[in-house]
């Protein structure tokens, strides 16, 4: 449903971006009505990832490059396809009590893990339990259920703590990785993470250790005819160039996360296209009225709208991500549910910014501290840096002269403990085509990383939290949506595109908004 | 000698040991990475928990110990985001990096000493210009400016190398040649001066009347004269590339310490940080133990002075 | 390296007016070409340094994102208002050059001078004094010699925060060891050179000593020295930068510039090609001028180039 929608704007997109060179169009068309995808598994294809993944076992995976790797090894119980639908995986059906807190799975038969023991209920059990495991990074994840239980060999009962209505949709479906209870007790966490062995379409060869992770299709995997390359390599590359030089020479199939200035270059280059999709995280600068920012001007709604209103944020679109970035209205983004199209965004208007300044009692500004982290996202000191030159213009000043800008470490150590000034920049995504995470995270009253509560936000948060129903729970999003437009908690500035490039023998490639790779059904045109 | 020697070594134990503690206390002021490593939307207690699970919480005394104690039996502690032990992960890049820095050290001395001597022995020639093009150059280039325009030029117009990692035996080429181009510039500098001072000497003037080629006297002479030189800038070299190669090794994601460095420098992965940096910080006295080891065999004198 | 003799050169030269030292000066010069253009190329630095607000025809922080990313004037679509063009946020790329010089030398003049004092003082102790002292303050010197800089500079930037003056106390304190090492070494070949002990004999005093025969004698290579760290500080600011560990982004330093520019090196090449031809000029002119400045201050080197 919603996520479908913007599947399709990627359609959509990748055209208006590939319409720029003609001959590469066609040439891509031409292509996908000849060929077939393959019977059996062919070919290699070789994806960079832009990190060194940390680890491949799911609940260690730090971040997006890392979880992608770990994507095609493990499975969760549920799967959301490409229609953003919550469909069945390792668990065949399942039935939910009442009153939205137990959970009973009947599991798929016939499933092999990589070292060919069967799928069964103790596996789940297992996998909840080493989830748990206070060392990994997403612990929390399998603490979302309080109980497992075994009802016979391919009967599961969960039990949650309240309703929650991501259980389905992320906690079992990416967040858990089911891994073979015999294999765990013999190895434990260690080995897990050292030589994992899951149930998904490929399978580990080496991790050779900052130069590649080389995986194989798996040859008893459940879902028929699946996958369909033979082998598949992810190498990390960290710097932009390589990876744009690389696919330019073929040595990699799919290059991630490319600046949208250098992928523009690359449309004119045979044998590679270029796509772009919108991706679900918000750029935003946060007010603070929890600590630091309490007794200042900004607990004023005037003074945060006016600030909404002060910066050209299509101008720092189109400077710093050559216009390839959606303007922001919220913390619900275009592919979220409950995402309200009316809403148009702030418009640049630096008189009416003064204004509300004026009548807010600050004709002529005031002076406040902000701070913005180094080295974390793309072009982000940059936007700080025009952010701040916008403040300037409507007669807002930097406590200390200027923004404070910190190594990323440090910053979000402090965010974590709200020792940040009472405006600071930062980003939030979120992979479940709905906010509720980012929301909970960003303004949840017991929240570490919140800066930022009101009661009515907080009221809002836990009914959604505990809304199963999702006409309901989209209902309440959109109210919400509208709230935090007109009483801005944040400064809200762009959802970036992510842009890739891709040769043009790849088939079958469905990026999705949240950067999730699912590649079990790409293939490669005449591959042997 | 054996006395000097075992001097020698125990000095550079001590450094060891010293290097150890001020590496310690400098990476443990950074703070906590607890941050770096929890997921965003994880809850306080959890926070709590994975700190006491990684052992962040106890006094830095104890973990300094405890450090110590694991050194003594060669364990480095275990990397907070490859959840490894650090001396595996640095033993499984220790070769990538040797290998690139000794291929780019290799490559500097041969063309640099090459050009340096021929140049030498023809001031103002071509290669002369050449040469101290290249002293001048090697030094006010920065080396991931050249690396970029490297794989630009050789990389994706011609084709000749790959872009980046560790594949084939040609990968090296242009990483070595990025890295080892200040060095170059250095060496060409120091073995040009060296020929141009003895260029006038009354025996290089005998040499030549005897019909001995300018390269052969060069070579010759530049090695017995400007050796213990030579020792040591290679060593200071070599000692800098296995530190430097930082950028370029993450450039050309060339699977070495540089790049491992680099990462664990990013997400504050004190253990990883520590061993690596104790690493490098044992293979630069190593060095320095052979350069002077090297010294007092070549010249006896210098054993009495220090 | 072998045997030691005592400088006269400058003592003589200590001993002239000013006039005729200029003229010396001037002479000297004009014996080297390459000495002549460092020269030249130096002064017109500090120049533009000094002068930046009246050279800089803008404001080098004012935005003006509307006009982003405009080609330098002699390219389709710039225009001579902005004569090098503009970098991504719209600001002027020649007046940020120009201002950039300011973070350059500042970096490197109070870099080296933090690292000259720091490492002259304790070299002079260690070297004078000699014994445990010696040993104490060569071993400290050592063990900061074999820990790779960057782990200090990582350390400081997250605990300090980043700003140009934690930069030049990261380059003052990781450089100091270079200048101990040297200002050790000659004052341990001065005291060796038995002119020492003829002045102890003649019941000069320690201070007197200190300022009167191992000052003067220091000043050439130190200042040769400094010279070249000077170069190699503007080359390391840049390299800070790559890592995002330099001065904080809002600074117009050319380091800074060029890590923004990077990104774009395909398709806007003059944002990074800019602060790279500064770097490489001003690296240029120091090494010219340290070139020039050993010939001429380092009497060993001098007498063997007649």
């Amino acid at each position: 449903m919603v996520v479908k929608e913007e599947v399709e704007v990627i359609k959509e997109v990748e055209k208006e971006v590939i319409q720029t060179v003609e001959v590469v169009k066609e040439v891509e068309v031409e292509k996908i009505v000849e060929v077939e995808a393959p019977d059996v598994p062919k070919g290699e294809l070789i994806v960079s990832v832009s990190t060194f993944p940390n680890s491949i076992y799911m609940p260690n995976a730090a971040e997006r490059n890392a979880s992608n790797v770990a994507n095609q090894i493990w499975e969760g119980l549920t799967w959301v396809n490409d229609d953003g639908e919550v469909v069945p995986a390792l668990a065949e059906s399942w039935e939910i009590s009442e009153d939205g807190t137990e959970y009973t799975f009947k599991l798929r038969e016939g499933v092999l893990f990589h070292d060919g023991t069967p799928f069964t209920a103790k596996d789940v059990v297992a996998s909840w339990e080493a989830g748990k495991d206070p060392s990994n990074a997403y612990a929390y994840n399998a603490e979302k259920a309080k109980a497992v239980e075994v009802i016979d060999d391919y009967t599961v009962k969960m039990t949650t703590e309240a309703p929650d209505p991501l259980f389905l949709r992320s906690t079992l479906s990416k967040d858990w990785a089911m891994i073979p209870a015999a294999y765990y007790e013999e190895v434990g966490l260690e080995g897990i993470e050292k030589n994992p062995v899951g149930t998904g379409p490929f399978k580990l060869i080496e991790w050779v250790k900052g130069d590649r992770i080389a995986l194989e299709a798996f040859e008893d995997y459940w879902d028929e005819g699946l996958p369909k390359v033979a082998k598949l390599t992810f190498r990390p590359i960290p710097e932009e160039a390589t990876r744009i030089a690389a696919v330019q020479t073929g040595e990699i199939h799919i290059a991630n996360r490319l600046p949208a200035d250098e992928a523009q270059r690359l449309l004119g280059v045979e044998n590679v296209k270029v796509v772009r999709y919108p991706s679900d995280r918000v750029y935003y600068i946060s007010f603070n009225n929890l600590t630091s920012g309490i007794g200042t001007p900004i607990e004023d709604k005037l003074v945060r709208q006016a600030f909404n209103y002060a910066i050209d944020r299509e101008a720092i679109i189109d400077a710093l991500f050559n216009g390839y970035a959606d303007l922001s209205t919220g913390y619900i983004t275009p592919g979220n549910l409950g995402y309200d199209a009316s809403i148009e965004p702030y418009p640049y208007d630096p008189d009416k910014a003064k204004e509300l300044l004026a009548e807010a009692g600050y004709p002529d500004g005031f002076e406040i501290g902000m701070a913005c982290p180094t080295g974390a996202y793309t072009n982000f000191e940059q936007v700080c840096e025009a952010v701040g030159g916008y403040l300037n213009d409507v007669g807002i000043t930097f406590e200390g002269g200027e923004i404070q800008f910190m190594e990323s470490g440090q910053y979000w150590d402090l965010e974590a403990n709200k020792e940040l000034p009472p405006l600071f920049g930062d980003s939030w995504s979120t992979t479940d085509g709905e906010a509720y995470n980012r929301l909970q995270g960003a303004l949840g009253a017991d929240a570490s990383y919140a800066a930022w509560n009101t009661a009515e936000l907080q009221d809002y948060i836990d009914r959604i939290g505990s809304t199963v129903d999702d006409v309901e729970r989209g209902k309440l999003y959109s109210e919400l949506h509208k709230i935090m437009y007109d009483d801005p908690p944040f400064v809200y500035l762009y959802e970036p595109n992510t842009f890739e490039a891709i040769n043009t023998a790849v088939q079958n490639y469905k990026p999705r908004a949240a950067e999730d790779y699912f590649l079990k059904e790409v293939f490669i045109a005449g591959a042997e | 000698m054996q006395r000097y020697l075992l001097t020698r070594v125990v000095q550079s134990l001590f450094l060891l040991l010293g290097v150890l503690i001020v590496v310690f206390f400098l990476v443990r002021l950074t703070g906590d990475p607890t941050s770096l490593m929890v997921a965003k939307e994880a809850p306080a207690e959890q926070r709590e928990a994975f700190r006491e699970a990684m052992g962040f919480n106890r006094p830095l005394i104890v973990q300094f110990l405890d450090f110590g104690a694991g050194i003594l039996r060669g364990d480095f502690g275990d990397s907070l985001h490859f959840r490894q032990p650090a001396l595996e992960l640095i033993l499984e890049r220790l070769p990538a990096t040797f290998y690139l820095a000794t291929v780019a050290l290799l490559l500097a001395i041969v063309i640099a000493i090459t050009i340096g001597i021929i140049g030498g022995s023809n001031p103002g020639s071509a290669i002369d210009s050449l040469g101290r093009a290249l002293g001048l150059f090697g030094q006010t280039i920065p080396n991931f400016w050249l690396a970029l325009i490297l794989i630009l030029i050789f990389a994706v117009n011609l084709g000749w190398f790959p872009s980046f990692g560790r594949d084939t035996s040609i990968s090296v080429v242009l990483p070595a040649v990025a890295l080892g181009f200040g060095s170059m510039g250095q060496l060409v500098r120091l073995t040009r001066s060296a020929v141009l001072e003895i260029r006038n000497e009354d025996y290089i003037r005998t040499a030549r009347s005897k019909g001995i080629s300018q390269f052969k006297i060069g070579a010759r002479h530049v090695f017995r004269n400007a050796s213990l030189a030579l020792v040591s800038v290679i060593s200071i070299q070599y000692s800098y590339l296995l530190g430097g190669s930082i950028y370029i090794e993450t450039i050309f994601s060339w699977p070495g310490l540089g790049n491992l460095l680099q990462q664990a420098v990013d997400g504050r992965d004190f253990p990883l940080v520590q061993a690596i940096a104790f690493f490098i910080s044992f293979f630069v006295i190593a060095l320095t133990l052979l350069t002077d080891v090297a010294y007092a065999l070549i010249d006896p004198r210098i054993r009495y002075s220090s | 390296m072998t045997a030691a003799t005592p400088q006269v050169g400058f003592d003589e030269f200590e001993e002239q007016t000013w006039q005729k030292r200029l003229a010396y000066v001037g002479r000297l010069l004009q014996r080297d070409r390459g000495g002549m253009l460092g020269f030249i190329l130096f002064i017109l630095i500090v120049l533009t340094a000094i002068f930046a607000p009246v050279i800089a025809p803008h404001d080098p922080l004012k935005q003006n994102l509307r006009a982003a990313k405009q080609p330098p004037a002699w390219q389709e679509g710039g225009s001579w208002e902005q004569p090098l063009g503009t970098d991504t946020l719209g600001r002027d790329m020649l007046s940020r050059i120009i201002f950039g010089t300011r973070v350059s030398l500042t970096v490197g003049f109070f870099g080296v001078l933090i690292a000259g004092t720091l490492g002259m003082v304790s070299g002079l102790v260690a070297g004078y004094v000699g014994g445990r002292v010696d040993g104490a303050i060569m071993g400290v010197v050592n063990i900061f010699l074999a820990i790779p800089y960057l782990v200090f500079v990582v350390v400081v930037a997250a605990i300090l925060g980043r700003n140009l003056l934690n930069v030049i106390l990261i380059f003052g304190i990781t450089d100091s060891p270079i200048f101990a090492r040297v200002t050790r070494g000659e004052v341990l070949r001065i005291r060796e050179s038995g002119y020492v002990e003829s002045a102890v004999s003649a019941g000069a005093s320690t201070g007197r000593i200190l300022f009167d025969h191992i000052l003067p004698n220091l000043i050439g290579p130190l200042i040769t020295l400094a010279t070249f760290e000077m170069s190699a500080m503007i080359f390391y600011e840049a390299g800070l930068s790559f890592l995002g560990l330099s001065v904080p982004p809002s600074v117009p330093s050319w380091g800074n510039m060029l890590q923004v520019g990077r990104q774009y090196l395909t398709i806007y090449p003059w944002i990074a090609t800019w602060p790279g031809v500064a770097i490489a000029i001003t690296a240029l002119t120091f090494n010219l001028l340290g070139d020039w400045l050993r010939d001429v201050l380092d009497p060993r080197l001098r007498r063997s180039r007649k």
